[in-house]
């Protein structure tokens, strides 16, 4: 006999009924860093019958202490997030079919796992690819459970297409940087409360129990023992550009396809190039090796030189760690990798 | 008395959770700007705001024995 659900079929919210939905049901979870762990490993030893994970980067030793799915070894080989987390998953639970991708997520490529998707869950960290998440789950009428944190408070909220508020009515702009970088750091409790109250948000709406979610937006900080539950019945605006009458979509529309962005708080700039472009890892890394220690496996290469770090992925795009200037970043790119070309 | 309680960063800044203070009267965007001269906040344009765990916009006036909740939004995940 197949014991393994029968201690949460035995909670009365779920049932047999329940768990034979949750089968049924694809996942789609945006990012796989600490929420994006934290949720996936919570909703595949649910049981849920398809899970898929994207995720834009690779493992490093600072991510260990709240991103459960990942080891020393994977971030002393950096493996990529999305790929490490899919192995894990799958050893977590067999049965579930754990699809994982390693992007760079934008309007264009989300928008068919979007729609393929039963609910999105937000593990991202940051309010530009919010907006799009947004507006896309909006236009395919998904919902989404938006969660976020930093130190030890954290935020929630369940965005029903048709029936909430969207996150451009609570939010009329995209917040501005300084505002919403990780400069406070981060403690794991924060990132496991986050996550328990968006899996839990997840759990009602995979089983169709629309009726049960919580419908406020939930706020937290686990260190001082803070909570507020707040209502948001009034806030869902008529004129609003991605959910109201006449909706437009911005954050659709209006996608610039950017080559080069400094990634929030994080000291790094990523250059996406605008064609896609693969690199020969072999001859790229005999000829890096001149400059700095390289290192690499089959989705990342990694070069260390003295003062910043180029880490070069299959799709062509590079992250370079250790500057904000976008100027240096390019420079460096152009000196290192795109020469032959440029 | 107004209560006001500050999350995020925003306790960080001004060295505590809470703080009551005597402003019936004043509107959500007022009370930000008030905190931001009195108190030396960054901006608090961006700041949302719940007054009774009520979602509040920048107008609606404040009475007595309110509860002002400022949220600032947070990104990390």
């Amino acid at each position: 006999m197949d014991t393994r659900y029968s201690r949460q079929e035995l909670f009365s919210g779920i049932g047999k009924e329940g768990q034979k939905r949750l089968q049924e049901k694809h996942v789609l979870v945006l990012g796989a860093g600490a929420l994006g762990s934290a949720s996936a490993e919570t909703l595949v030893r649910a049981g849920v019958g398809t899970l898929t994970i994207i995720d834009r980067d690779f493992v490093e030793w600072s991510n260990l202490h709240r991103q459960q799915l990942y080891t020393e070894a994977d971030a002393e080989h950096n493996h990529p997030k999305a790929i490490a987390a899919k192995e894990r998953l799958q050893s977590i639970n067999k049965d579930t079919t754990v699809k994982a991708y390693v992007l760079d997520a934008k309007a264009d490529n989300l928008k068919k796992l979007v729609q393929d998707a039963d609910v999105v869950i937000d593990g991202s960290d940051n309010f530009d690819i919010r907006f799009i998440i947004n507006d896309l789950s909006q236009k395919y009428r998904v919902p989404w459970i938006f969660g976020a944190f930093a130190g030890s408070f954290g935020m929630s909220y369940t965005f029903l297409p048709e029936k909430t508020p969207c996150l451009q009515c609570i939010l009329s702009t995209i917040p501005s940087s300084s505002m919403s970088c990780e400069t406070s750091g981060i403690i794991a409790p924060a990132v496991q409360m986050t996550s328990a109250h968006q899996t839990t948000e997840a759990l009602k709406i995979l089983t169709n129990q629309e009726e049960s979610l919580r419908g406020t937006l939930l706020l937290f900080d686990v260190w001082n023992t803070q909570q507020q539950s707040i209502r948001t019945d009034k806030i869902k605006k008529t004129d609003c550009p991605s959910c109201g009458k006449e909706r437009t979509y911005p954050y659709l529309v209006h996608e610039q396809d950017t080559k080069l962005e400094v990634l929030c708080g994080r000291n790094t700039v990523q250059i996406r190039p605008s064609e896609k472009k693969e690199y020969d890892f072999n001859t790229l890394a005999s000829e890096l090796k001149q400059h700095g220690n390289v290192r690499k496996n089959s989705y990342i290469l990694i070069c260390t030189l003295s003062d910043c770090r180029l880490a070069i992925f299959q799709d062509g795009r590079v992250l370079i760690h250790g500057t904000k200037e976008i100027d240096k970043a390019k420079h460096l790119y152009h000196r290192f990798i795109a020469k032959e070309k440029e | 008395m107004i209560k006001i309680l500050f999350f995020a960063r925003l306790q960080e800044e001004i060295g505590k959770d809470s703080l009551n203070i005597e402003k019936a009267g004043l509107t959500v965007d007022q009370l930000k700007q008030w905190l931001e001269k009195e108190h030396g906040l960054q901006s608090l344009d961006q700041t949302m705001a719940a007054v009774n765990e009520d979602y509040a916009d920048g107008s609606e006036v404040l009475k007595e024995g309110d509860t002002v909740a400022l949220i600032p939004p947070v990104s990390g995940g």
